[in-house]
């Protein structure tokens, strides 16, 4: 059976797969926990399989791992029609990374990765997405409008503009989003 | 004068795509990111950013091939090593242009600088440790990873066979530096200055001693994005470039230390970040004047030449990480998008260098692009 090793680096609940994974018959290393521990055990312990958070900051010790030692775990990404790339796909979005070893074939991720992904909440993540891109828009009209406000009652060009809402900005330490909010709600109240 | 010119493009020039989430990792070489997103240098050429911070340039990569991300702060390296697959997927990369020069350092334990400065030779020092050397760096085909072992064979230390190299996240390396894990580290700042501050370690040799103004961080993208969105491949170049002519301020520096200290951004008090992104070191301790980090220098800094790619592929295939018979010339010129960079910096207003560039290298050899095969022929340390 693949021996699987898992890194727990991060908040994520990746540590709930052991068992999950031990269930199904994989043998199932100790997990790891920081980077400097990574070599050590990848070199020792001979995993066929890394299972990491996309997120986590050790996944560049394993990029080395793979470049240097023939041996080691190799990442896993290739976008393609076949099933088994597409779930490859769906668990890099929800936050999944699979490190293989050469010479074993991508399907024997499929169970792995099919009950890591169960273990993320990809909903959140899309759903945090959305309210930032909302926040971008309203972000770019507020500029908008503060801009030509400067324009019309200052008789600024667009750069005269864009250049005194910035110094503003550099000059307060905030957003020049937040300036342009100053801005208009201030016209706003004064009419 | 820093204020961007107002928009004048037809229909034809529209960004075809408008929304560009950037991934960029917490450096202070990402400074060009903060700035042009925190002055939305953008809204002029039509194009709205939003910034990803990555944990990890595995994160950078992948999130490039999959399309999550636009483009990114990437180490130069990077780009050619998903170029050629080397150790992971394959992918058509491209250099949109040169984000910064200069900025990284390399960091020594204590007791390691303290014997490297009393006899000012490397190898001997190391040998006092009586055990192989652990050093950390950022990528396995990174620039870090290209300068330490640079740095390391020009004074005659072998970088795959008298130490052990390995990859820490930086924020990780002055922990294990600290804890004694490591000897050595290359990596940007602020890391190298954050060692010094928490008393970890010493910076024994910036970047700029190795390879006077040596290209550090791209914008990279996939190249079926320049491909398919022309106009705002282009237009986030222009806007890149104001970003990276503010920074030349030093004025504007110190603002964007402040804003670089944020959580969200790099996470490390403005006094650690602030000093050395303004080129303030502490000369006494370095044989050569540092050159501070630059990222704009009347655009000298900018421009994607294609024989700064071919240096790194000469460096691999110096390293073992690349062989065989592949036109590394061809495979630099094809990532480089110099034509798309010309008309972004025409539109900028902003001076293209020469084509040619010769710098001297800290073992002496010249490096020119013009004859990486008898480069390649000289080095006496290699795989």
């Amino acid at each position: 059976m693949l021996r699987v090793l898992l890194v727990t680096d991060t908040d994520k609940p990746i540590g709930d797969l052991r068992q999950a994974l031990a269930r199904l018959g994989y043998d199932m290393l100790a997990e790891v926990a920081t980077p400097a521990a990574l070599p050590k055990v990848v070199e020792e312990q001979r995993p066929d399989v890394v299972i990491i958070d996309t997120e986590s900051p050790s996944r560049d010790t394993l990029e080395q791992l793979a470049v240097m030692n023939e041996t080691a775990p190799r990442p896993v990404l290739m976008f393609s029609n076949d099933s088994d790339q597409q779930l490859i796909h769906a668990a890099v979005s929800a936050g999944v990374s699979a490190y293989l070893v050469e010479g074993l074939e991508a399907s024997r991720l499929a169970p792995i990765l099919e009950v890591a992904l169960a273990r993320f909440a990809r909903e959140v993540q899309l759903r945090q997405r959305l309210a930032e891109a909302e926040n971008e828009l309203a972000d770019r009209k507020l500029i908008d409008r503060a801009k030509r406000l400067l324009m019309d009652r200052h008789k600024m060009s667009e750069p005269e503009a864009y250049a005194t809402l910035r110094k503003r900005a550099m000059d307060q330490g905030v957003k020049l989003a937040e300036v342009a909010r100053q801005l208009v709600s201030m016209t706003d109240l004064l009419g | 004068m820093n204020t961007p010119k107002a928009a004048s493009h037809s229909a034809a020039d529209k960004p075809e795509k408008t929304h560009i989430r950037l991934g960029f990792v917490a450096l202070s070489d990402a400074a060009p990111l903060a700035a042009a997103k925190i002055l939305e240098f953008g809204h002029s050429h039509g194009l709205t950013l939003e910034l990803c911070r990555q944990a990890s340039w595995a994160a950078v990569r992948d999130k490039l091939l999959s399309g999550e991300i636009d483009a990114a702060h990437a180490l130069y390296g990077l780009v050619y090593g998903v170029q050629l697959g080397i150790g992971g997927p394959q992918g058509d990369m491209a250099v949109l242009m040169v984000l910064n020069r200069n900025g990284q350092a390399i960091t020594l334990s204590n007791p390691l600088a303290e014997a490297f400065n009393q006899s000012g030779n490397l190898k001997q020092a190391l040998a006092s440790l009586g055990r192989p050397p652990v050093f950390a760096q950022t990528f396995p085909t990174g620039t870090h990873a290209m300068w330490l072992y640079y740095w390391l064979a020009a004074q005659g230390v072998h970088p795959l066979r008298d130490i052990r190299s390995i990859v820490i996240p930086p924020p990780q390396m002055v922990d294990a530096l600290a804890e004694g894990q490591l000897d050595g580290l290359c990596v940007g700042e602020p890391w190298n200055a954050v060692a010094e501050a928490r008393q970890a370690g010493r910076t024994v040799a910036v970047t700029s001693e190795i390879w006077p103004n040596h290209p550090e961080k791209v914008l990279a993208s996939r190249r079926d994005f320049v491909a398919l969105y022309p106009n705002t491949a282009r237009a986030l170049v222009q806007t890149m470039l104001e970003a990276c002519r503010w920074l030349d301020s030093p004025a504007h520096r110190a603002d964007i230390s402040t804003w670089l200290a944020a959580p969200e951004l790099i996470g490390v008090p403005r006094e650690l970040i602030a000093p050395r992104l303004l080129g303030d070191y502490d000369v006494v301790q370095f044989p050569k004047r540092p050159l501070p980090v630059s990222f704009f220098d009347e655009g000298a800094v900018n421009y994607p030449r294609p024989s700064d790619g071919l240096w790194f592929l000469t460096q691999y295939r110096r390293w073992g990480l690349l062989s065989g018979d592949h036109d590394d010339a061809a495979i630099a010129s094809a990532i480089s998008q110099t034509t798309m960079y010309r008309e972004a910096a025409a539109l900028a207003d902003v001076r293209v260098p020469d084509e040619i560039r010769a710098d001297t290298l800290i073992d002496g050899r010249i490096w020119d692009g013009r004859d990486p095969a008898a480069c390649l022929d000289g080095f006496a340390v290699r795989a």
